[in-house]
């Protein structure tokens, strides 16, 4: 487990590893707010042009960006397919009936069968899921002899259609937004700026220094704790514990030999370092100097004041429109 | 029978991309009888990637382990069980804090024996056996092991293992973080166990003592590779010390500066501290 690395920070060079932690963080929000903002196609069009600009100036790689939109695949198709068949206003565009009968259905059986036989020499194996399934929709759709067991009407309408878009380009934006900063900020960076932003929230007694602390401290122990459990495992392991095969029973005994160790070790090693820190004079909430400091540069100005420009040209272009 | 490495190399993966070779090319024959040996190397040479192929918890990347006859290479077939080569080699971690977790010192030391198949009863009468074997006694039994002492600990966990009844015994560092007295005990407890059984134990430690005193072979691993496998008694020569940064035994310190304070060299090389007396008798007074 030496190969961890937290976050997805990749070194560079580009105008967006001169900004500020907290310019980057506000010019996110702002741009984010804007995805929201905006309800034209050709200016949803534009907001998209925007974040292509930013990502080829910025010098990031496009397929970790595609990476970072993996995730969210799932929950983009969900959205897609429900925004198509569930919202019926505006204009009709195209309707058709889903049989199921007694001849299509031992078809249909007979085509998941092979899907699934056939899913394991496949390399894509999400896309062919896709394929077969909008497979067996033409199907059900086109080919319908004999009895009729259950059928259904599939309509779809512009307004599904554009509201499918919109959500699409959305969470697309905003996640592509997100992984831009992930990738072009170090983790610690990223922290320090956050606890600059919350600092405000100090007047509601909300201590963002704390909050920062936690999370640094979290960050720093992630590779820390991984290597330990990986130390765990092999030391139950030869102990017989194969935590790779045995049943149901089994697995729950394989997990619990993994984690009282693990919560053990974390407890004694959580007083451990408050001790050192204690013994380093931390005292909570009180000031203390820094040994990395941001600095906000004329970059980050002229960002925050084009981002704020977009925004505001959204904004009077909605209330236009 | 017993382990053999042939032409045996591991490497991790590093931060920057690169690969950090562990060990290279080791080739070492180790019997399953008779066999009282120290692996020694400084922190980083290799040791527990070492050991960790004799418990074949990672195979080989390049070369080949074979293991009381089953063969492991990379790329061998997916069925061959790792599992029983790991009740026949018993390996005993650094710290007792990465395997002890149930509620009860005796149902952690039966935990290994049950994952191999013996029956409760029976695990229950080895774990009685072994906790008087490792010096404690059967009122701990009952405890919880997270409320004993680094070595009460440590010792629970070498029960845990012994249980098993391995062929082979393996002991990460089984000594370090305990007081001299401590260490002694533990030491003897391997070396009776060694006598009684027959079985051979392998011994990871920084101490040259136990080197010297107890060990009937000694394994070297130096940046990865193994530099020396013979007797302890001939290890420490001036220029291996020089060469693998070793510390010398205390008995050869003691032998060394009488030397150097008579200005007079003794025949030989002393295998015990009566050893030694005699020598100083006879050749320096």
């Amino acid at each position: 487990m030496k190969n961890v690395v937290i976050g997805q920070y990749v070194p560079g060079q580009s105008f967006l590893y001169r900004m500020d932690a907290r310019s980057k963080l506000l010019a996110l929000i702002i741009l984010m707010a804007t995805a929201f903002i905006v309800q034209n196609f050709y200016h949803m069009l534009g907001m998209v042009i925007l974040v292509g600009f930013i990502l080829v100036v910025g010098g990031l790689s496009i397929t970790r960006i595609v990476r970072g939109l993996r995730p969210v695949l799932i929950l983009l198709l969900f959205t897609f397919t429900f925004q198509m068949l569930f919202v019926n206003t505006g204009d009709l565009l195209y309707t058709t009936d889903l049989t199921l009968s007694l001849y299509n259905l031992p078809i249909m059986l007979a085509i998941i069968a092979f899907w699934m036989f056939t899913k394991k020499y496949v390399k894509f194996r999400f896309l062919y899921l896709l394929l077969t399934i909008f497979g067996i929709l033409a199907l059900l759709a086109s080919f319908a002899p004999g009895d009729i067991i259950s059928s259904s009407r599939v309509q779809i309408y512009t307004d599904g259609v554009l509201g499918a878009f919109f959500i699409m380009m959305r969470l697309i934006i905003i996640v592509t937004l997100s992984t831009i900063l992930t990738l072009s900020t170090k983790p610690t960076d990223l922290n320090l700026g956050l606890e600059r932003l919350l600092k405000p929230l100090s007047i509601i007694k909300i201590n963002a220094e704390e909050i920062a602390m936690i999370i640094s401290i979290a960050l720093r122990y992630i590779p820390t704790l991984l290597d330990e459990a990986n130390k765990i495992m092999l030391a139950q392991a030869s102990r017989g514990v194969d935590f790779k095969e045995g049943k149901f029973r089994d697995k729950i005994m394989q997990i619990i030999s993994l984690l009282v160790p693990m919560f053990i070790i974390s407890f004694k090693r959580s007083d451990e370092l408050a001790n050192a820190m204690e013994a380093r004079n931390f005292v909570p909430g009180r000031p203390r100097t820094r040994l990395h400091i941001l600095k906000w540069n004329y970059v980050d100005t002229l960002v925050i004041v084009f981002v704020t420009i977009v925004l505001a040209f959204s904004i009077v272009l909605r209330v236009v429109f | 029978m017993g382990i053999q490495f042939k032409d045996v190399s591991y490497g991790y993966q590093s931060i920057e991309g690169g690969l950090f070779q562990a060990i290279k090319d080791i080739n070492v024959s180790i019997e399953s009888t008779g066999e009282f040996i120290t692996l020694i190397g400084e922190t980083g040479s290799g040791k527990s990637t070492m050991v960790q192929h004799m418990n074949a918890l990672i195979t080989p990347q390049t070369g080949s382990v074979e293991i009381f006859g089953v063969k492991l290479h990379k790329g061998m077939k997916k069925d061959v069980k790792l599992n029983p080569l790991r009740q026949k080699v018993g390996l005993v971690f650094q710290f007792p804090e990465y395997q002890l977790f149930e509620e009860t010192v005796l149902k952690d030391i039966i935990f290994g024996p049950k994952n191999f198949g013996v029956s409760e009863e029976d695990a229950v009468k080895r774990a009685k056996e072994v906790i008087k074997l490792v010096g404690l006694d059967e009122r701990y039994l009952d405890r919880s092991p997270f409320n004993l002492s680094g070595g009460e600990k440590k010792r629970v966990s070498i029960a845990g293992i012994l249980a098993m009844e391995p062929d082979i015994l393996i002991l990460d560092e089984p000594t370090s973080g305990l007081d001299p007295k401590g260490r002694d005990r533990l030491l003897d407890l391997f070396m009776d166990i060694h006598h009684k059984t027959n079985k051979t134990i392998i011994v990871i430690t920084h101490d040259m003592n136990t080197v010297y005193n107890y060990a009937s072979r000694v394994l070297v691993l130096n940046k990865g590779s193994l530099v020396y496998d013979g007797l302890p008694n001939e290890l420490f020569s001036d220029e291996n010390i020089l060469n693998w940064n070793l510390d010398l035994p205390d008995l050869l310190s003691l032998q060394k500066h009488l030397e150097k304070t008579y200005k007079k060299k003794l025949s030989k090389t002393p295998i015990s501290t009566e050893d030694l007396l005699r020598l100083v008798k006879e050749e320096l007074l």
